[in-house]
């Protein structure tokens, strides 16, 4: 159901930076409008992990008095945001949605939080996430479950599950999520809002808690395609402390939202990521199609190339990787993760050396052929993030759920795996709602480094519709 | 490896790799532990795939160098 009011927090993280640029609204009630959200709704919703109010009006303040002075301010200045709780902020806690790091307080701050505070947002909160960044439902036995603001008992989506459900509850304009298999796309799917997941390598990980070193983004989520590409041209590009981040130049990514689509090739798989889809989800997607059809776009059937293959290795990766970060904890206190993260990091000792240098020795060739193969034909690729209507709470719950409740659990990221393991750019925005009045997501996933082509997409469906902006109206509890 | 073993083995199997791992998996873990890694078994059989002149080393991933190719 949607909300007939209004506030300043229902604005988007653009035009609420430019109110504050133009001196319409202060960075003050920015924050004001975000806290009364939060206030109200977050013993609904369980987005959060911790909230810093005091220090949050005084960088609202600073932020208002300088731009009264006069001074330079940036293209996120007076901005309340907040993140996923795996970004280290140095003298703040980071507890990476565990009770294992319950109390650690990093003595650095990541590159991402360091580029934002430089365009002048600041942080307030940290949000609520799967363990370790180890689910895609958004469960968490030792912070609580996060809820979805459209209906209370189904899943957000995770593992950024809080940075999904603050963004939509509008509790803050935007948050940093990850993504190692979903990540973002998940809960920004399941929460109508907008989410990218970069190319791999594009955006810096110093100072983001690791899962998997061959897989892990950083990347946002807000509530349009136009936010994205603001914070993305902030936080994206090479960072001396992170080698692995790429050297390549970073495109002014508003600047290419042109809305117009002529020329584009826009693929529309007609295998794997439509098997077993809902109907409800389907119809969602090819209207979407039209949509992207109607600004210039041509709409390319197409069939995938390796599906099946890229899955498996994906797992076998990420399982690994995960298991190997995670080893010393899980050798002295077992105890202390959930069964469930357990479960998913154990396979990862039982994986033959072999199997793991065979799944990542692929990685180059399966990319080299699904992008000859698939880029020669098309730009652009557009599929359903989750190819179901979104399960409940409960039916995900695997440590609880009958026998097969993994199998629901583990299906919700079928769609958004395969593009970690290519390492492509890949981003969901709202496309429709399901008959439980829950969001459907399109993912819509490029060449390497075209994140200005998914950008540039995204932001031209969302001139023809209205998705993004329906708020929800959230129960009581 | 590829083919799976019949459950007997897989339960030997399972508690080998956890004593190599160095890990004491909780008693009351055990079974969802277990049903994961015999997802697992069925999901490596997959994975054997013939070589091609693509898996030498200079095809290793390298997003960058893909990307020039393209």
């Amino acid at each position: 159901m949607m909300a007939a009011r209004l506030d300043v927090a229902d604005l988007s993280l653009v035009d609420a930076a430019d109110a504050v640029r133009k001196g319409e609204v202060s960075a003050v009630s920015l924050l004001e409008a975000c806290l009364a959200n939060l206030d109200s709704h977050e013993e609904a919703v369980n987005a959060t992990i911790w909230v810093d109010k005091e220090a949050a009006f005084a960088a609202a303040r600073a932020a208002d008095a300088k731009r009264a002075a006069g001074g330079p301010i940036g293209p996120l200045h007076g901005l309340p945001l907040a993140h996923k709780d795996m970004y280290y902020q140095a003298g703040r806690l980071s507890s990476c949605g565990s009770v294992i790091r319950r109390d650690f307080v990093p003595d650095y701050s990541a590159t991402v939080i360091e580029r934002l505070s430089a365009a002048g947002a600041y942080a307030f909160a940290g949000l609520n996430m799967a363990e370790f960044a180890q689910n895609g439902t958004g469960h968490n036995r030792h912070h609580g479950d996060c809820h979805n603001p459209w209906n209370l008992p189904y899943i957000t989506g995770g593992s950024s599950s809080g940075s999904g459900a603050a963004v939509a509850a509008r509790f803050t304009f935007a948050a940093l999520g990850s993504d190692t298999g979903g990540s973002i796309r998940l809960p920004a799917a399941a929460n109508g809002v907008s989410g990218i997941k970069p190319t791999q390598t594009r955006v810096s990980r110093y100072g983001v808690m690791p899962l998997s070193f061959s897989a892990d983004n950083v990347g946002p989520l807000a509530r349009t395609a136009r936010d994205c590409a603001r914070i993305m041209s902030v936080i994206a590009g090479h960072d001396p402390r992170d080698p692995t981040s790429a050297e390549m130049p970073v495109p002014d990514y508003e600047a290419g939202l042109t809305g117009d689509l002529r020329g584009i090739r826009i693929g529309m798989p007609s295998t794997y990521f439509l098997d077993e889809v809902d109907a409800p989800v389907r119809a969602a997607i090819e209207a979407a199609a039209s949509v992207l059809a109607g600004r210039g776009a041509t709409i390319v059937p197409l069939t995938l190339p390796l599906m099946d293959a890229v899955a498996t290795y994906a797992s076998v990766v990420s399982r690994v990787e995960g298991a190997t970060i995670h080893a010393e904890w899980m050798r002295q206190r077992p105890q202390d993760f959930a069964t469930h993260i357990n479960g998913r990091m154990f396979p990862g000792y039982a994986i033959p050396a072999t199997y793991y240098v065979e799944a990542l020795s692929r990685r180059g060739p399966i990319l080299k052929a699904f992008a000859k193969e698939v880029f020669s034909q098309v730009d652009l690729l557009v599929t359903p993030t989750i190819r179901t209507c979104l399960p409940t709470l409960a039916a995900t719950d695997i440590d609880n759920g009958p026998p097969g409740t993994e199998q629901v659990a583990l299906g919700i990221s079928t769609n958004t795996r395969p593009f970690n393991y290519l390492g492509l750019p890949s981003m969901s925005i709202p496309c429709g709602f399901d008959p439980n009045g829950l969001p459907i997501g399109l993912q819509i996933s490029g060449r390497p480094f075209a994140e200005a082509a998914v950008l540039q997409a995204a932001d031209a469906y969302q001139r023809d519709t209205d998705w993004h902006a329906r708020r929800p109206e959230i129960a009581a509890v | 490896m590829p083919e799976t073993p019949d459950e007997a083995a897989l339960a030997l199997e399972f508690d080998v790799l956890a004593k190599r791992a160095g890990l004491a998996i909780p008693e009351d873990r055990k079974a969802a532990l277990f049903a994961g890694f015999k997802d697992l078994r069925r999901m490596l059989a997959t994975m054997r795939q013939p070589r091609t002149a693509a898996d030498e080393p200079a095809g290793t991933f390298s997003i960058q160098s893909v990307t020039r190719g393209l």
